[in-house]
């Protein structure tokens, strides 16, 4: 993974005198709030219901285990004993005090991480495919593009102020792990005839209050000019996205309400004038940075094989996880383990010190020392050897880390709501707390098979509602919450948005909703082969609509 | 209280200041005027409001004596793009100057983007420009419209030129 050199750390270092500085005079009265509110969010920290909140970036998702102990640490020393990951792959803590920034932020810096542009209106940590740089199907490591992007954005003095957020994912293969068609930018690495590397470029997908799927702007634009183009994008957005709501100024309304082509064409002469320019990457520099991301020394672990069948032959419990969380590995003899952080009747995403302790001690074990954090919010050691998944799951079993349950319906994605953010209408913790216990059944899970559940407390989105095969909004109504549910939504490769159902659901009748909506599922499936989503797009909303609503209209 | 700064400290007696009224005080002319009075012998400024195209001051830049680029709140950072236009591919060596919220934090950045003059307003911010006690961070990770040495590592890296 990459290494900061001499250049990162006196700049992460001179960022955390920056902030002291801020803070500084902020609690002099030389700002205001104000002012202040921008400089501080552009570092991660965020004035939540109760307390300050800080956004820590993982970027690209990946972590050593030294970081992972520094994470556990400052959950520990700062917060409550733990922390929550986010479905931009970074960890955020809900309790610290605002005198400890300063402090938690020298603390990160000596591991090389920060929390730059976390939030605030600039462009936000870029996200790429959990399994890149291990995963069978890939064309190439998105990593090395997202790091390029996430140096040449750091304090970028154009686009610091731009009409609003502005999100970024690369994926490195044609199965779409980075929802990159619901981000501001999407790229898609793939080669030309020539065998070229380059991207496939998407603009304009989004969630939040409008969700729209990204544009295809370009097929393929050479990785020599990744930064041109983007800054073209960057700045036909910063000088004509709208700025005069902040619900119509993400990149998605200004290509909707310019149109893809023109607004491409503006692109596209913009990037005319700066695609020979200082911009363009020496191929020099591009192999540089892919040389830190080259894959561990793989030695060959056959033995893994028989023994892995052996193994589940005698333990149905670890046949069933690595039935579920186990995936293959470009290397034969290896394999991608996700971490479910969805114990059942757990909160999505949170973790233990003791638990981040546990995985960082486990990755330098079995994993080549490398930890990843999902969209979805769990966790993924990417190198183990097949040989190794026993003693790995027994240990992840004594800390509570071994719930076989990736991609099921109780893998579910939530956001904090209403229990800690203040833009939140309605709670999401405990509505994914009732489900997962609902359906916590291993036997029915299985039986229910691949389903997405996402949940957010607002029309923000951060719980990706509009792309979960069920999406579950919190809203409020009338000083109550209300719950609506949208089915047919998804985040992949065939993405699509989902369409509500109906009138929304309270809280007491919402996981007896869910349960219809599922057996209707089973009853309609042609077998156990056909998935929820498939289901869901051959025979269409109507047999769902009737049983969560029918019955009660008969009953008026 | 209103001054013009520049990286060699205050301006005293600026004739472009904002809030200077009178007969023969020049003027800074919005575009469409600007675009108006380009055969004007008089010197003239121009000052553009963030959906202003700068772009369209290439005929007359040679006549203008400045640019100034309005932040109609530190919010909107539409001057930022302005400014790189206006250097970067207008090729405009000429002043170009800061207006309206113009925060200390905001300096450093509009200085990479081409900036060289500021109309500052609030107190504590003078005081620290007057000390010439930026918060920005020398080292950048991008290329902008100022004068930067090449960085250490990779090609789209620079470090900032310190003065003394």
């Amino acid at each position: 993974m990459y290494r900061y050199d001499e250049f990162d750390h006196a700049f992460v270092e001179a960022r955390v005198n920056q902030f002291s500085d801020q803070v500084a005079r902020r609690l002099s009265g030389e700002i205001s709030e104000d002012a202040f509110k921008p400089l501080r969010l552009m570092n991660g920290v965020y004035l939540q219901l109760h307390a300050y909140m800080l956004r820590v970036a993982i970027p690209y998702g990946t972590l050593n285990s030294r970081q992972m102990r520094k994470l556990a640490h400052i959950a520990r020393t700062y917060d409550r004993g733990y922390g929550h990951f986010t479905t931009r792959q970074n960890i955020q803590y809900n309790w610290p005090a605002l005198s400890d920034m300063p402090a938690i932020l020298k603390e990160l810096a000596e591991v090389e991480m920060h929390a730059i542009q976390t939030s605030g209106n600039c462009i936000r940590n870029v996200t790429a495919d959990h399994f890149a740089g291990a995963a069978a199907d890939e064309i190439a490591d998105p990593r090395p593009y997202a790091e390029i992007l996430r140096q040449w954005s750091s304090v970028h003095p154009e686009f610091s102020f731009l009409p609003r957020k502005f999100k970024i994912a690369v994926t490195g293969s044609e199965r779409d792990r980075a929802a990159i068609q619901v981000h501001d930018i999407g790229l898609q690495l793939k080669k030309n005839d020539q065998g070229e590397l380059g991207f496939a470029v998407w603009i304009g997908g989004g969630q939040g209050r409008t969700p729209i799927l990204a544009k295809k702007i370009r097929d393929f634009l050479p990785e020599a000019d990744l930064l041109s183009y983007t800054t073209a994008i960057m700045r036909v957005y910063n000088l004509h996205g709208r700025r005069d709501n902040k619900y119509k100024a993400r990149i998605k309304i200004l290509v909707h309400e310019t149109g893809v082509e023109q607004l491409s064409a503006e692109i596209e002469a913009e990037w005319a004038h700066l695609k020979d320019g200082e911009l363009k990457l020496p191929g020099a520099d591009i192999a540089a940075i892919n040389a830190y991301f080259a894959p561990p020394a793989l030695a060959p672990r056959a033995e893994g094989w028989g023994e892995l069948a052996a193994w589940k032959k005698s333990d149905p419990g670890f046949a069933e996880w690595v039935g579920r969380n186990v995936a293959p590995h470009r290397h034969p003899d290896y394999a991608m383990v996700t971490i479910s952080l969805k114990p059942i009747g757990g909160i999505p995403g949170d973790a233990s010190a003791d638990q981040m302790d546990a995985v960082a001690r486990l990755a330098e074990e079995f994993a080549h020392d490398e930890i990843r954090v999902t969209h979805e919010q769990n966790l993924v050691l990417p190198h183990v050897a097949l040989a190794d998944l026993e003693p790995l799951y027994r240990a992840l079993l004594t800390d509570g880390l071994a719930t076989a349950n990736a991609g099921l319906i109780t893998d579910i994605i939530a956001c904090p709501g209403l229990d800690y953010c203040a833009l939140a209408n309605a709670r999401s913790i405990p509505v994914a707390q009732e489900i997962s216990n609902r359906f916590g059944d291993p036997k029915r899970q299985a039986e229910i098979g691949d389903l997405k559940i996402k949940i957010s407390g607002c029309i923000n989105a951060c719980g990706h509602h509009h792309v979960g095969h069920i999406g579950i909004l919190g809203v409020e109504k009338k000083g109550a919450e209300l719950y609506q549910i949208s089915l047919g939504g998804s985040g992949d490769e065939h993405a699509s948005i989902g369409q509500i159902t109906g009138r929304g659901f309270e809280p007491g009748e919402l996981t007896d909703a869910i349960e219809t909506i599922v057996d209707t599922y089973l009853a309609n499936r042609t077998g156990a082969a056909e998935t929820f989503i498939e289901c869901y797009r051959r025979i269409g909303a109507g047999p769902f609509k009737a049983a969560l609503y029918n019955s009660e209209s008969e009953a008026a | 209280m209103t001054v013009i700064w520049t990286q060699n400290g205050i301006v005293e007696n600026d004739p472009w200041v904002s809030d200077v009224t009178g007969a023969d005080a020049p003027k800074l002319l919005p575009l469409a005027e600007a675009l108006e009075h380009s055969q004007d012998n008089a010197p003239f400024g121009v000052v553009l409001q963030p959906a202003d195209d700068a772009r369209a001051l290439a005929p007359i830049l040679e006549s203008v004596a400045i640019v100034a680029l309005t932040f109609p709140a530190f919010s909107d950072g539409r001057g930022f793009s302005q400014a790189m236009l206006l250097r970067q591919r207008l090729g405009y060596t000429g002043e170009l100057r800061a207006v309206g919220t113009v925060l200390l934090d905001q300096v450093p950045l509009m200085l990479r983007t081409g900036f060289d003059s500021f109309e500052v307003h609030h107190a504590p911010t003078i005081e620290r420009l007057v000390e010439k006690r930026l918060p920005g961070i020398d080292l950048h990770y991008q290329p902008a419209a100022d004068k930067t040495d090449a960085g250490t590592g990779y090609s789209w890296r620079r470090t900032a030129i310190l003065n003394g």
